[in-house]
Formats: structure tokens, C-alpha cells, sequence
């Protein structure tokens, strides 16, 4: 009995620090700005924005790229620009790739990022 | 102070101080900042360019290319070979038959108000925005390359490679189309494009062809000017003179 109950813990805990791991990095600035709790006023409803977020950034691209609507809301450079994370060597890595923001939900789901196939992949220089 | 206000006396004061600020306000002209990023671009405006030929030098020329490149991040791809290569502004020469004289001149995107690469695209990609920039809409070009045969201007080129490091205002991948957007991201802050600011002179004049008071429009009224292959009416946002 008490080896069952062991086990259970055990796995209670793993399936905590995974869930716990696959929400680590979500890049330097918007780290800082949950520090201060201001991720609110971005994301008021982050179930909105994870569900939502493909629908968001292609009403966007179309507003913009063929109406020259240029608003920050929703525009995927402030996506970049907050959920990027830096490495040691203080250089922004690719948020596509592995363990990056995107990619961590985009690996666990099967679904591929296309957007960065054109779209740069780091905040810009002077950042 | 009493603050028992019987009926009569709040209809008064209500009447008094509704027809106050009434009369106040009717003297306000209402003025709304609306932002011009905010609101989609209209056809009340066709921004266009001139390009003097006999005033550039092909130095100029030069810095044109140059300052495309360094702002759009085209030029630096290692693949591509040759015919391959993109090229969204090249410097042209040509000569006079007769009289042997060569002049040279910048060529790119001529955002044509009727082109014939929208006119081809069978995705919707290829598009021209209400104040007459033509574009290439990456998201749905499927890079069948037909706009690139049907532009009388060679304009456009195919990216043939993986491209990292784009610049943030200017997606480029490969397996699309791309050319001259007329610096569109800078036209929208209310800049000129980064070929016309490279050049000190006026000899490339950046405007709005439909604004009597802009500096290209009074120029082309004052000027002779050309476009290149007039005889396909494609009516060129993009007008040279001295050719």
C-alpha cells in the first residue's frame, strides 16, 4: 500500500514540474513585465490569447500589409520583441527554436510556426 | 443651504445649464487627431516619384542601390548565382541609337496603377494598396513567379534561398516574390523612401501625384516628363525626365 502511494506522489510531482517547465521561459521582457505585474494589461485574458492568437495576428497581417494600418496591437514584432529570451552570451535566440517561446507549445501540439519563415526571428538591433 | 430642490426649480436649473453649455460647445470646432496609422490608406492620394536622369550622377545611382539594400536587407545572399540574385533597384544603361548618348537611370518597381503582375497573380498575392504602392503579399504567394514574366519592367526577383536575419520592418523568405515596396513602412511614418532621402539633390522627388500643393506635382506640371513603355498605359507612379 505504501509503495502504491510512493508511486502516486511521484508521479503527482513529475506531472507538476513538467506542466511547471513548459511555461518557463517566456522571454526577457515579458518576464520583467509579469515581475511587475503588468502582464495584465497586455494579456487581460490569457486563455483568450492562447486560443486566439492565429486569428489575431492574421486579421492583423492583412490590416497592415494591405491597409497600412500599423497599430502595436497584436502586430508580431511586439510578440517578438516581449517573448524573446537571451542567452548567455547576452545574443537573442531565435524564439522559434527549441525550448524557445513559441516553439515549446507549437512542439507539444504538432503544429509548425510558419511565420518565420520570412518574419525575423529576434528583436531588432537597437533593442 | 437647502437641499430640498422642489421639481420646478431642477427643470429650471437643468434647462439653464443644458442650453449653457449648449451654446459653449456649438462654438467648438470639434477637432479629432486621428492618426493616420490607425485609419486604412485611401486612393485620395498616389504617391509616386520623379527621377531627373540629367541631374544623377551614376554615383547617385550607386548610393540608391545601396541605400535599398541597407534598408530592405536585400544583396547579401551567398546562393544565388547570377540571374538569380535579387535586385529590387538596378542601374540601367541606356544608349541612343543615333546619337550614341548613354544616359543611365535607376529602375524598380514603377507602381503602375492598372499592373499587369496583379493582374496574373492567381493567389491574390501580388496586390496594389489604395494609394497605389504595389506589393507582394508574402502570406499568399505561392511563388509561381508569373508576375515576374508579366512586369514590363523586370522589377521583381524570387528569393532562391533560406534568408535569416531580415530586417524587423521587411519579411523575405524563400520561395516568394519580392521588389520595391516604396519603402512603404517609412512612407506610413510620413518618411520618404530610403532611395530618394539618398540622394542630396532633387533629383528624385518623392510625393503625392495627386496633391496640387507637393513638390512632384508641381514639378510635373512645370517639367517634361516620361514614362518608361507609356505605350502600355500602365500609368506609372514612377516618372522620369531627361530620358
Amino acid at each position: 500500500m505504501s509503495r502504491l502511494l510512493v508511486v502516486f506522489i511521484s508521479l503527482l510531482i513529475g506531472s507538476i514540474s513538467v506542466h511547471a517547465d513548459s511555461h518557463i521561459n517566456i522571454g526577457d521582457r515579458a518576464q520583467e513585465l509579469k515581475d511587475e505585474g503588468k502582464s495584465k494589461d497586455i494579456h487581460p485574458d490569457l486563455r483568450e490569447i492562447r486560443i486566439m492568437h492565429p486569428e489575431f495576428l492574421q486579421h492583423k497581417r492583412d490590416e497592415t500589409l494591405r491597409q497600412g494600418v500599423r497599430t502595436k496591437r497584436n502586430s508580431l514584432k511586439a510578440c517578438v520583441n516581449c517573448h524573446s529570451a537571451a542567452d548567455t552570451n547576452d545574443e537573442y535566440v531565435p524564439i522559434d527554436q527549441h525550448g524557445q517561446f513559441c516553439s515549446t507549445c507549437h512542439q507539444k501540439v504538432g503544429t509548425s510556426v510558419d511565420c518565420f519563415s520570412c518574419h525575423r526571428t529576434t528583436p531588432k538591433e537597437d533593442l | 443651504m437647502s437641499k430640498n430642490l422642489n421639481r420646478r426649480d431642477f427643470i429650471k436649473t437643468t434647462t439653464a445649464t443644458t442650453a449653457g453649455v449648449a451654446t459653449i460647445a456649438s462654438g467648438i470646432t470639434l477637432t479629432t487627431f486621428v492618426n493616420a496609422n490607425e485609419s486604412p490608406v485611401t486612393d485620395e492620394k498616389r504617391w509616386g516619384m520623379l527621377i531627373d536622369t540629367n541631374k544623377l550622377t551614376e554615383a547617385d545611382i550607386d548610393e540608391m542601390v545601396n541605400a535599398c539594400q541597407e534598408e530592405q536587407g536585400w544583396g547579401g545572399e551567398t546562393h544565388s548565382t547570377g540571374d538569380q540574385k535579387p535586385r529590387w533597384i538596378k542601374k540601367l544603361k541606356v544608349q541612343d541609337k543615333t546619337t550614341k548618348k548613354i544616359t543611365s537611370l535607376p529602375l524598380m518597381c514603377q507602381h503602375c496603377e492598372k499592373p499587369p503582375c496583379v493582374d496574373v497573380c492567381p493567389t491574390n498575392a501580388s496586390m496594389k494598396r489604395e494609394d497605389g504602392i504595389v506589393l507582394v503579399d508574402r502570406h499568399l504567394c505561392i511563388g509561381c513567379r508569373y508576375c515576374m514574366m508579366a512586369c514590363p519592367y523586370d522589377a521583381r526577383s524570387f528569393a532562391h534561398e533560406t534568408i535569416t536575419d531580415q530586417k524587423e520592418h521587411m519579411p523575405r523568405g524563400k520561395g516568394t516574390v519580392e521588389a520595391c515596396t516604396m519603402c512603404v513602412h517609412r512612407v506610413d511614418k510620413g518618411e520618404s523612401p530610403a532611395c530618394a532621402e539618398a540622394v542630396d539633390s532633387d533629383a528624385v522627388i518623392f510625393g503625392d501625384l495627386y496633391d496640387a500643393n507637393s513638390k512632384i506635382n508641381q514639378t510635373l506640371k512645370k517639367i517634361q516628363s516620361s514614362q518608361i513603355r507609356a505605350d502600355l498605359n500602365l500609368n506609372t507612379g514612377v516618372r522620369y525626365s531627361g530620358i
